[in-house]
């Protein structure tokens, strides 16, 4: 079953900016990255998908319904986390959450005190008050306290620290094990990388392509910068893989590696390490050589 | 039809804005009744013939034979159009506008409740709250009425006064409701829902000047909103009011429609 459906989905803003025929899917029970840059559209689709704006061509459906017609009962069974959740300031945290419960007609409160738990969210302060990643949290409890059947996850993880990012790849996990159908934006490949199954990656109002997560792992780049005990060892040791790929500065040698880290992993062993540092690819980085010059060589 | 939960919460939230709002104008109105003495009736008289163009501009140049009269100029012409307004528009502009402009419009939107379904909770918060401090004040009113100047006051046609209150600000709370459903942000809603109902305000008190720019009476809807008229029961104050029902009525249900229209960017 389809639970998100578009078909030439477009929203223009004009001078470029927008969404342009978007045509991808949701299957059941499917967790779905959302990746782009910031201001490729992701929100703005988002935002289509929620019944908030209505397309200028195109359709989208959610469960089958359109979106904007039939927001309202779209809505019995969606979790929604806005990119930049705004509540309202004058209630506490836990006001608040008990009062969406309400609006949404939970019967219990149980799993929201769980997942506060769980993300130890002290809510009992007024939200105007609250650090951007206290507010994060009370948006994550707001969008999964019902255990929905589809969760719309706009930039999840942006104001958490590290450790609440793990916990919330931890609770994407038991999501998906649930068997909820989980749409996430990110603009960091890394959080999708671990928990989607497919992605969409959307670049200037374009989809430039829906991939499976494993492909993208497969042509990913790693630049490993190793730093050798001795200048004359990092010289033998960017020679052995070729000018083109590997660059010398002193005693460091950055070297970039597409897929499997082995080989390079085997042949660095056999000197004297002083230290390794990987640097993960960027989101440009990515787009620049997946897709190549006539797509990436524009900044997004 | 309406969301309970959410009326509850904005009357909740509303009470603080209400109470301040009532506290001014039982200040003003208290002050007002106690000023009235058929004697200093006299003195303000001949304060108001030595200033007649602005006596006429707040409505004042006639002190008024009765307390009920003399309510109606002092109190009703000026001070319970224009506190309530400001109250309305500070009201209506946290119901809709403020949560579109901060986003948490969303969290409303994204429980199982029809737009038609949230705004018109909030249209009835604004209503309901409008018409508690009318009738708080009216309540004053008459309590500090009875007290000062015992058996003065017409109740029945200080109640069809404050009915024809409620009318105008029925009207005005239609306007400045449709700015709130119609604009993204708080500015532009409060200019264009409070500045005109301080324009007619405006524009009302300047026909009230002078022959010259009596004409200007047709360009307000104030004018409809007549006090000594529906004091008297005249039947084309009955019809003015019932006018300001109406075209208040009609505002509310465009900014629902409105609303349930256009796209929001939450």
């Amino acid at each position: 079953m389809k639970i998100i459906e578009t078909k030439g989905l477009t929203k223009d803003y004009g001078g470029g900016r927008g969404v342009f025929g978007l045509d991808f899917e949701v299957n059941e029970g499917e967790v779905m990255g959302f990746l782009g840059p910031n201001g490729a559209g992701k929100t703005t689709t988002i935002r289509q998908l929620m019944g908030f704006i209505q397309p200028n061509a195109g359709s989208a459906t959610v469960f089958g319904l359109p979106c904007f017609e039939q927001a309202a009962q779209i809505q019995k069974d969606l979790g929604y986390l806005p990119g930049e959740p705004a509540f309202m300031n004058d209630m506490t945290g836990t006001a608040f959450l008990h009062f969406l419960a309400q609006m949404k007609g939970l019967k219990s409160f149980a799993r929201a005190q769980q997942l506060m738990q769980q993300f130890e969210l002290d809510a009992t302060a007024k939200i105007g008050r609250m650090s951007k990643g206290t507010k994060q949290k009370v948006g994550i409890v707001a969008a999964f306290m019902a255990s929905p059947r589809l969760l719309v996850l706009d930039e999840p993880t942006s104001g958490l620290d590290p450790l609440m990012q793990n916990r919330f790849i931890e609770l994407i996990l038991q999501e998906k094990q649930r068997g909820a159908t989980i749409l996430m934006s990110s603009h960091i490949f890394e959080e999708v990388e671990r928990t989607c199954d497919r992605t969409v990656i959307i670049r200037a109002g374009h989809i430039v392509a829906v991939e499976q997560m494993e492909e993208l792992r497969r042509t990913k780049r790693k630049t490993f910068a190793t730093q050798f005990a001795a200048p004359a060892d990092a010289a033998a040791f960017a020679a052995a893989w070729g000018r083109e790929k590997a660059t010398v500065n002193g005693d460091t040698v950055k070297l970039t590696v597409t897929g499997s880290p082995d080989a390079f992993l085997k042949q660095v062993a056999a000197y004297p390490v002083k230290d390794l540092e990987l640097h993960r690819e960027s989101l440009e980085e990515l787009f620049l050589h997946y897709y190549g010059a006539e797509n990436g060589g524009q900044k997004a | 039809m309406i969301n309970k939960t959410l009326f509850l919460r904005e009357s909740k939230a509303g009470l603080r804005l209400l109470l301040i709002f009532f506290a001014v104008l039982t200040m003003y109105a208290t002050m007002i009744i106690a000023m009235f003495d058929p004697k200093l009736g006299d003195s303000l008289a001949q304060m108001a013939q030595s200033m007649p163009t602005l006596f006429a501009a707040f409505g004042m140049l006639n002190v008024g034979a009765t307390l009920g009269e003399f309510m109606g100029n002092y109190l009703y012409g000026f001070l319970l159009t224009v506190m309530p307004l400001i109250f309305i528009a500070m009201l209506a502009n946290r119901l809709v506008v403020r949560y579109v402009e901060s986003g948490s419009m969303a969290y409303l939107l994204a429980t199982p409740n029809r737009r038609g379904r949230l705004v018109r909770t909030q249209a009835l918060v604004l209503l309901t709250g409008t018409l508690l401090l009318l009738l708080l004040n009216l309540l004053v009113c008459i309590v500090t009425a009875q007290a000062i100047s015992p058996g003065q006051l017409d109740i029945p046609a200080f109640l069809r006064l404050n009915v024809g209150l409620y009318g105008l600000h029925v009207f005005l709370g239609g306007l400045c409701f449709f700015a709130a459903c119609l604009f993204n942000d708080s500015r532009t809603s409060l200019g264009v829902g409070a500045g005109l109902g301080v324009l007619f305000l405006l524009v009302q008190m300047l026909s009230q000047v002078g022959d010259k720019f009596e004409v200007l009476k047709y360009a307000t809807p104030y004018t409809l909103f007549t006090p000594i008229g529906l004091l008297e029961g005249r039947g084309s104050a009955v019809a003015g009011m019932l006018c300001l029902y109406a075209v208040g009525a009609a505002l509310y249900a465009v900014a629902v429609a409105v609303f349930c229209k256009r796209d929001l960017p939450v």
